[in-house]
């Protein structure tokens, strides 16, 4: 016959995802995350389309600069989207500007622009954009640059410098990195820009799990005290068999729906890839790749078969600590509204460690940082995040990982008292001086 | 043998049960009785473990009661101790699988019972979908679906109708005609005079009555004497050993300090016309229990 502690595990387990509510916020969860990695897919299917270029029509009433400015334009779209990938298309257009505003009322594509270019005495040129409606800041901060740099352009056309050192001006400055650390180099500089904007994205399924976790825990206590029923379990079986078949079906659930998270992600992508033949989704893929890419060649994936392991680990035992205090908040508790008041603090700190692994590259070797990294519940996401930045390494992740099983340990030696106490009393009245009286014991 | 010896139980300083004894042996249904916060229910959750004694014992055929023997025992709490989102045929798998009964066993026994007690059709439903009568006979089943060599039973009849009480009874009975040793608690009083051979009765924690039924009503001195005579209620009033008179439609009601003091008021009764009633009865074990009840509580 199976193990109470088996079976009260698989029940726990059982009456969370075999409901219709499971099911349901599962489907919304794929349907959402698929829908976000195919949402270029979906627009285009309503109606736009991100292949289309935006025109951008010039009136060259200095007949010296269109060329310039095609050129400059070029360069400044290609630095943010890549060699050939630039998203405007340059025509110039021989109408007076009245003639011109006919032509932007008339073009369907409300993005499209015109711009003239006059000479000008004091500034050597001058520009006239119009537009049908506002244009977006990234369209503003390109087209403006590239219209600086134009001018810059035509001034020194204008001097006595030959094309030769014209070129060479135009060209893009070449930068050479050097690290006075030798085990530094740019592929690890690039991924830690990148891993700064990624990984918080990367570590948000771990908040969203820890909440998860927290309230099925509570909400289940609170049910079966509410309803007495517990009186009836912890008759026939011990409270610590009963406390931990609640955080073993809580880790369960959050691994299941953890694996679910990452199988709609995956499909997600899989549909993104396959009809991916769209900018947009194209970039999605091809920045997954390129960070993929990356993390491969810098140094830090040469330790990923160590950090992986090891943050995984952490994730784990730190689920864990959540799900041993979540039980122990619970069984204080008498219903489940004062258990989600209980949960904030709870949550509270997850929260923290959210936002300072995103604050972490802004504030890079801040102190304060590194030592709350070694904080259990905060340590799981924090220490990765710092790890993937390279400001701590395997050692540091090492110790808040001990640090997380002393944090557990702890829990399940005191915790367990209180949970024995606590599940069977429904007054409110003295809770802290029960709570520590049955630590005393 | 379920046998309770001197158990006293503190909360802090709060005593809320006082060296409390009794034995109830197989075939038996004993009676705790005693007001809202006497200290029943926290002797039933010693008995059933979920309370540390602080002092004194609570064997089951003379071992200690832990997690080894909970399996023989069937628990009604007063309140409703159902998960309400579990359907009947869930809940009772649950509860039966605790207690470490096969799954196979559970079902057999539940489709049984459920027949017995005319409910088979709510096996599939969930709990939170039936009656309050309905859910009470849930609880039922769930507590004696291990045919337990010990029953609890906290306020069996709370939310039943009078036709469901007597289905409970029957139930009741059987289960002790087979050897469960059953304990009972209940503010009806009829109930448990009509099922309980021995009881205590519980003020503040301390048993103020203790021991057989029988015994207990032919010790308890007050008697009442219904008569039917042509006297007044301030005549019999004045009668040697008359505590009280409580004068009905047709007939007077004499509460008579004891049995002795029968004689005097029958003298009084034999000198009046139309004499037609003069009955000695023993005293209710509600009157017992508020005499005892309001005694302990003047003290």
């Amino acid at each position: 016959m199976r193990s109470k502690l088996d079976y009260l595990t698989g029940i726990s387990l059982k009456r969370k995802i075999k409901t219709k509510w499971f099911l349901f916020a599962n489907i919304a969860l794929a349907i959402v995350m698929i829908a976000l990695f195919n949402i270029d897919s979906i627009i285009t299917y309503f109606g736009g389309d991100f292949n289309e270029k935006q025109k951008v029509y010039i009136v060259d009433n200095t007949n010296e600069s269109f060329d310039l400015f095609d050129e400059q334009l070029k360069v400044t779209s290609e630095a943010l989207y890549g060699e050939d990938n630039s998203s405007y298309e340059v025509e110039k257009i021989d109408k007076t500007e009245e003639e011109a505003k006919k032509l932007l009322n008339e073009d369907d594509e409300s993005k499209n622009i015109v711009i003239i270019f006059n000479p000008s005495l004091n500034n050597v040129i001058e520009f006239d954009m119009i537009s049908k409606e506002y244009m977006d800041l990234v369209d503003t901060q390109l087209l403006t640059a590239a219209l600086n740099n134009t001018k810059i352009a035509l001034a020194l056309s204008k001097t006595t410098i030959d094309q030769k050192e014209l070129n060479k001006i135009y060209s893009t400055a070449v930068i050479n990195r050097t690290y006075l650390d030798e085990e530094k180099n740019s592929a690890d500089e690039n991924m830690d820009m990148i891993m700064s904007t990624v990984f918080p994205i990367i570590i948000l399924p771990f908040f969203m799990l820890t909440i998860f976790l927290v309230q099925m825990i509570g909400a289940e206590v609170n049910d079966e005290k509410t309803t007495r029923s517990m009186e009836i379990i912890i008759a026939n079986v011990p409270p610590k068999t009963h406390f931990f078949a609640k955080v073993i079906a809580g880790n369960l659930f959050v691994i299941i729906q953890g694996i679910l998270l990452f199988s709609y992600a995956g499909i997600g992508l899989l549909i993104s890839h396959l009809i991916g033949n769209s900018s947009i989704t194209g970039g999605i893929t091809s920045q997954m790749q390129g960070v993929v890419d990356t993390v491969l060649s810098s140094n830090f994936g040469n330790t990923l078969y160590l950090v992986l392991p090891l943050t995984l680990v952490l994730m784990l035992l730190t689920f864990l600590g959540y799900s041993l205090l979540a039980g122990i908040l619970a069984s204080m508790t008498t219903n489940i509204e004062d258990f989600q008041q209980m949960q904030a603090p709870i949550i509270v700190i997850s929260l923290i460690g959210y936002y300072l692994s995103m604050m972490a590259g802004l504030f890079e070797g801040a102190t304060f940082i590194k030592v709350l990294s070694f904080v259990p519940l905060i340590s799981a996401i924090l220490s990765p995040s710092l790890l993937v930045l390279g400001q701590i390494g395997i050692v540091e992740i090492s110790i808040s990982i001990l640090l997380v099983v002393l944090f557990d340990y702890l829990l399940i030696k005191y915790g367990l008292k209180i949970y024995k106490v606590g599940i069977l009393n429904y007054s409110s009245k003295d809770l802290w001086k029960k709570v520590f009286k049955a630590i005393k014991n | 043998m379920l046998k309770v010896s001197s158990v006293t139980k503190y909360y802090g300083n709060f005593l809320a049960v006082d060296n409390l004894s009794f034995e109830v042996k197989p075939g038996e249904i004993f009676g705790l009785l005693g007001v809202n916060g006497a200290g029943k229910t926290t002797t039933f959750r010693m008995i059933m473990g979920l309370l540390d004694l602080s002092e004194g014992s609570i064997t089951l055929d003379g071992k200690n009661i832990d997690y080894s023997v909970t399996d023989q025992i069937g628990f009604l709490t007063e309140e409703r101790s159902l998960l309400t989102k579990l359907t009947v045929k869930e809940q009772c798998l649950f509860y039966g699988t605790l207690k470490g009964m096969k799954e196979s066993d559970i079902l057999k026994k539940l489709d049984s019972l459920l027949k017995e007690f005319e409910i088979s059709e709510y096996k599939e439903r969930k709990i939170k979908e039936l009656s309050k009568g309905n859910q009470q006979k849930i609880q039922f089943i769930t507590a004696i679906i291990n045919d337990p060599k010990l029953l609890i039973l906290d306020e069996p009849f709370t939310g039943l109708d009078p036709i469901n009480v007597e289905q409970f009874k029957n139930k009741i009975k059987e289960l002790a005609s087979k050897g469960s040793m059953i304990i009972f608690s209940s503010h009806r009083m009829e109930h448990v005079e009509l099922f309980c051979k021995k009881l205590v009765v519980l003020v503040k924690g301390k048993a103020v009555l203790n021991g057989n039924l029988k015994e207990i009503k032919e010790n308890y001195r007050k008697k009442d004497i219904m008569l039917k005579a042509d006297i007044t209620k301030e005549e019999l009033e004045k009668t040697k050993g008359v505590v009280e008179v409580v004068e009905m439609a047709d007939e007077f009601d004499v509460k008579i300090e004891s049995q002795e003091m029968v004689q005097n008021v029958f003298e009084k009764v034999s000198k009046c016309k139309n004499v037609t009633k003069f009955v000695v009865e023993e005293p209710s074990l509600n009157d017992i229990f508020v005499a005892k009840v309001g005694e302990a509580y003047e003290k």
